[in-house]
């Protein structure tokens, strides 16, 4: 009795959901973020919904079998756009945005209120590292040295600290691909020291990120640069939405996505702008590190390249942005400050490219050199560029690695899957 | 003497817990929303649901747990909170323990708080939790010294190390105008204590929750209401220390005192929502290079203010 009764009690609780992403499932994460009721968590314990969004890759299916098993008893699964895997039973599939709240709210409450079964688990429940039963801890070495104790390499020192010479016991581990911190999609063997990043390896690219369709209609036909303008700031915005929940601004980061989600040539940086600023966001967060070389700033290209002291601009080729008196904003040091600040500063200049393309009712000229948020696109889409995180990431402390992995755009770019190919 | 003693004392710690911790997540809740999270659902209810699904939800394990200081240290965290609430008097004769050496207590309290929060982190045996707890041993090392000038400093005009004569050695005038650094420094202790907001190192969401990232249910909720106690704890003894504990005109004493401790809970949950992260090596940097040295200045300024007096 008195269990019905919390339980009940507990179904008016907001559905806590961690979003396992698939390929183009951020839409639903951007949606799920503003809605009432419903908790974002960033760690498979602290959900009572799994929510596999966007197709999942079947390289990646063995990670995300591993997430689904660390759900704590009651859960449910839904799968938004995406194929259930068929030896599932009572699965749920979503493919409209709209119902995906309401549907997660609802699994969360009919799962405490008994009508709906937890979901079972899939992977059998044994260590998955065997016990060696050699040494003093069963490791499997002599002592207290050596062997790898529940497959974990015994924490030893094997290099040489990057830092102050004060060396420390080395971790390594893999992290991703569904890890919140990373962009959707990525992997990466990491060896820590403390907390200072020794070494980083991507094993999986981030999934390509999904651009505008209007950037594929530039290239096409002209299409109207307030639109083309548009749809960069709030590809930019949803991004600053990622890097500021990471810092720890949960409220700015939700002000910047209502702000791409209301867009319009009227839309106005300056109150977001204000608040970092005010917030001490680049003064006080992780953003030291993470410098670009010329070269690598060139490779990656975009406002990456720009933040670095590149004018590469795409845009000061065409001659409706000419009219529209574009110059390329850059900024000089290269790192992550420079590049968020460059991000804002390109999110203003489309703005009032914006307004400006709106009352001259001007359109694009070049079809063949497209500028997307990502980068510049001549022969072929913006590429992966993610494994020039390899180099950038030693020697950065865990806090500065993941703000330089959000400030850095590297995922390749690809069409919506919603959109036929042209 | 049984009531008295043991019983009363005991009964006003746990309703200080519950109420103060209760009232923390609300207030939090409505300093989110001010601050842009979406409004829905009642703030009021909205605690008590969360903590009831946490009740129903399993607790789960890791793969090889320390598992006896796993369970323990959120109810640890929770101990140290209800001592530090222990020890903070509601007016000259309502306290639930009146120790002559109640201010050494609370030191003690917020060393503990290192090893308990370690704990937590290391001994789930997983990565995130264990840089969690490495992150808050660099940060509780270096608030511990600033903490410790700060409240040797309120002692000096006292001249004793009992919280009951700190608040009454400041009827002239309250420590918070007296040492005007000691405030701002100690609020700065209580955040890294705590680990709230700005502070947050330990369990932050570069860590997907860090040192609290592997733990579901019934403990999860153990730690979330010790963090939120602690938090009252905080606010109870800066309230004691630097703002005259029950002192005040037309309201009675411990009114005062519940005035006092909001406010204070009011500013660290501000600081909570509006400052970022800050970056681990800044933040040690900033500790060790500028606030230790203003706290031993706010020393020598309490030692020189008390001789004078």
């Amino acid at each position: 009795m008195a269990v019905n009764w919390l339980r009940k009690f507990a179904s008016r609780s907001a559905a806590t959901v961690f979003p396992v992403l698939g390929r183009q499932g951020e839409a639903a994460l951007h949606r799920l973020a503003l809605t009432p009721g419903i908790e974002l968590v960033d760690s498979p314990r602290h959900a009572s919904v799994l929510l596999v969004a966007g197709e999942i890759p079947a390289d990646r299916f063995e990670p995300l079998r591993r997430v689904h098993d660390q759900l704590p008893h009651p859960f449910a699964v839904l799968w938004f756009r995406s194929e259930p895997w068929p030896h599932l039973e009572d699965v749920t599939r979503i493919d409209a945005l709209d119902a995906l709240p309401e549907a997660l709210i609802a699994a969360h409450r009919e799962l405490l209120l008994g009508r709906r079964d937890s979901a079972s688990r899939i992977l059998p429940d044994e260590p998955p590292n065997p016990w060696e039963g050699l040494g003093d801890f069963g490791q499997g070495g002599e002592g207290m040295m050596g062997g790898v104790p529940y497959g974990r390499p015994m924490a030893m020192n094997m290099m040489d600290d990057v830092r102050d010479g004060l060396t420390l016991d080395s971790l390594s581990f893999r992290l991703g691909p569904f890890y919140p911190g990373l962009p959707p999609g990525m992997a990466a063997e990491i060896t820590l020291q403390g907390d200072l990043v020794q070494m980083w390896s991507t094993q999986l690219a981030p999934y390509p990120r999904a651009l505008d369709p209007v950037f594929f209609a530039a290239r096409e036909r002209p299409v109207p640069i307030a639109e083309l303008e548009l749809a960069r700031a709030h590809h930019h915005l949803r991004r600053l939405f990622s890097a500021l929940r990471l810092a720890g601004l949960e409220g700015a980061s939700l002000s910047a996505l209502r702000l791409a989600r209301e867009l319009s040539p009227g839309s106005r940086l300056d109150g977001l702008r204000r608040r970092l600023v005010r917030s001490g966001f680049f003064r006080l967060s992780s953003l030291a590190g993470g410098a670009l070389e010329a070269e690598q700033a060139r490779q990656l290209g975009g406002p990456a390249a720009r933040a670095a002291g590149l004018d590469d601009d795409l845009r000061s080729q065409d001659d409706g942005y000419r009219r529209l008196g574009f110059a390329p904003v850059t900024q000089s040091a290269g790192d992550t400050r420079a590049r968020w600040q460059q991000l804002l500063a390109e999110i203003e200049q489309s703005l009032q490219l914006a307004r400006r393309a709106e009352r001259d009712k001007a359109c694009t000229e070049r079809m063949d050199s497209i500028e997307t948020p990502r980068g510049p696109w001549l022969e072929q889409l913006p590429q992966d560029g993610s494994s020039l995180l390899d180099e950038l990431m030693p020697g950065l402390e865990w806090g500065d690695a993941l703000a330089t992995v959000a400030s850095l755009d590297v995922a390749a770019a690809e069409r919506s899957l919603g959109e036929a190919p042209a | 003497m049984i009531v008295d003693q043991l019983i009363l004392p005991l009964l006003m710690v746990l309703v200080t817990l519950s109420v103060g911790a209760y009232i923390v997540a609300v207030l939090d809740r409505l300093m989110a929303g001010a601050f842009g999270a979406p409004r829905g659902g009642n703030v009021w209810l909205a605690p008590l649901t969360r903590g009831a699904w946490l009740l129903t939800q399993h607790a789960n394990a890791t793969e090889a747990p320390d598992w006896r200081a796993w369970r323990l240290a959120p109810a640890l965290y929770l101990a140290l909170a209800a001592i530090g609430l222990a020890v903070m008097p509601w007016s000259a004769s309502l306290v639930a323990t009146d120790l002559v050496t109640s201010v050494v207590l609370w030191g003690s309290v917020e060393a503990l708080a290192t090893v308990v929060i370690f704990l937590h982190g290391w001994s789930a045996n997983a990565l995130l939790t264990l840089i969690g707890g490495y992150r808050y041993v660099a940060l509780g090392l270096s608030y511990i010294l600033i903490s410790m000038f700060v409240l040797i400093g309120v002692a000096l005009p006292a001249e004793s190390l009992q919280f009951t004569q700190v608040v009454a050695s400041q009827e002239g005038l309250w420590n918070v105008l007296r040492q005007p650094l000691g405030l701002p420094l100690f609020l700065i202790v209580g955040l890294g204590m705590t680990f709230w907001g700005p502070l947050d190192l330990a369990d932050s969401t570069d860590l997907a929750g860090g040192t609290a990232s592997e733990v579901s249910g019934p403990p999860r909720l153990v730690w979330d209401i010790a963090r939120a106690a602690m938090l009252v704890a905080f606010s109870g003894v800066a309230t004691t220390a630097f703002l005259g504990g029950w002192l005040g005109p037309w309201l009675p004493g411990p009114l005062w005192v519940i005035v006092k401790m909001l406010a204070v809970l009011s500013v660290l949950l501000l600081l909570g929502r509006w400052l970022p992260r800050l970056a681990p090596e800044r933040c040690v940097t900033l500790m060790w290079v500028v606030l230790l040295p203003l706290s031993f200045l706010a020393l020598v300024w309490a030692g020189a203010v008390a001789l004078w007096e």
